[in-house]
């Protein structure tokens, strides 16, 4: 029985805005401390995009996750964050009872953002005095 | 003329919300680039519905001194607002302000931070009673905003009740 990671994303009718979120989830499969901890990952999308969360959260348990850790690929809160998704997981406890499921803080919480948002900064910089 | 020394401010740019707390997580990266102190002015500006707007937010920072303005998307993707709505915004900067320099970065995009920021969410990931939290804590950041879905519900920190009219 292993952990599984369920990236919660909310899809796009332009398929293409999903390719950066795909790039960001294969570099975190490829991290070996993200991998021993996480050895499925999933990406489920809450509209517009394939395989649906739920959908999703069933690979995940179909591969053999006794728990399910999902996290919101989103940079806001707001209603699906606080609302939809969760309900999603209430849902998916019901239909999986065996299986624990835990949810993340949405991705805009974390610092490292921050960290992100001072280097597009710093290259927009650069890129204009070069 | 004494030569002044130039001062740079960043602006993060975003779509806003009519759920009036919903800026917590942006304003918090406001709050620590600020203190990070890389930037002269560190300063939030919305599209739609959330204050400030963008004009108004370069307007206070020209208004403190900036003659170069970095605008970083705070969106993951270079979609319509980003692609269309953001230069427009900025022209229209330029063109009030025709002394000050607008530099515009691109969005967040693909970066190994994201792949930290989602590790890290994921080992401190929490049990159905904490799922509903964020709601909360958005509402502690809000301003009272008679079109949040929230206002005039016992949810709003601000104004739990409905206004008599």
């Amino acid at each position: 029985m292993s952990d599984a990671l369920l990236v919660m994303v909310h899809g796009s009718p332009r398929p293409v805005a999903n390719e950066d979120m795909f790039r960001v989830v294969e570099q975190f499969r490829r991290r070996p401390d993200a991998a021993a901890r996480f050895p499925i990952v999933e990406v489920g999308f809450m509209e517009c995009n394939e395989p649906s969360i739920p959908e999703a959260i069933d690979r995940c348990v179909g591969g053999g996750a006794a728990t399910v850790t999902a996290v919101p690929y989103f940079l806001h809160t707001g209603t699906h964050v606080c609302d939809d998704l969760p309900t999603l997981l209430e849902e998916a406890r019901e239909r999986h009872p065996h299986v624990t499921f835990r949810m993340g803080d949405y991705l805009g919480l974390s610092p490292k953002l921050t960290s992100l948002l001072a280097a597009r900064a710093d290259e927009a910089v650069l890129s204009q005095t070069s | 003329m004494q030569e002044k020394k130039t001062k740079r401010a960043l602006i993060l740019f975003s779509h806003g919300s009519l759920l009036c707390g919903s800026g917590e997580a942006l304003e918090a990266h406001a709050a620590r680039l600020r203190e990070q102190g890389e930037f002269d002015l560190v300063s939030v500006g919305y599209l739609n519905y959330t204050e400030p707007r963008f004009s108004e937010a370069a307007a206070q920072v020209i208004a403190g001194g900036a003659s170069e303005i970095v605008v970083v998307p705070y969106f993951l993707v270079p979609g319509f607002f980003v692609t269309k709505s953001l230069p427009e915004a900025v022209d229209l900067a330029r063109a009030r302000f025709p002394g000050v320099r607008f530099i515009v970065s691109p969005p967040l995009g693909d970066d190994a931070r994201l792949a930290d920021a989602l590790l890290d969410a994921a080992l401190n990931a929490r049990g159905p009673e904490h799922w509903r939290d964020p709601i909360g804590r958005a509402a502690l950041a809000c301003r009272p905003s008679p079109d949040c879905p929230l206002y005039g519900t016992p949810a709003c920190p601000k104004v739990p009740e409905a206004p008599l009219v």
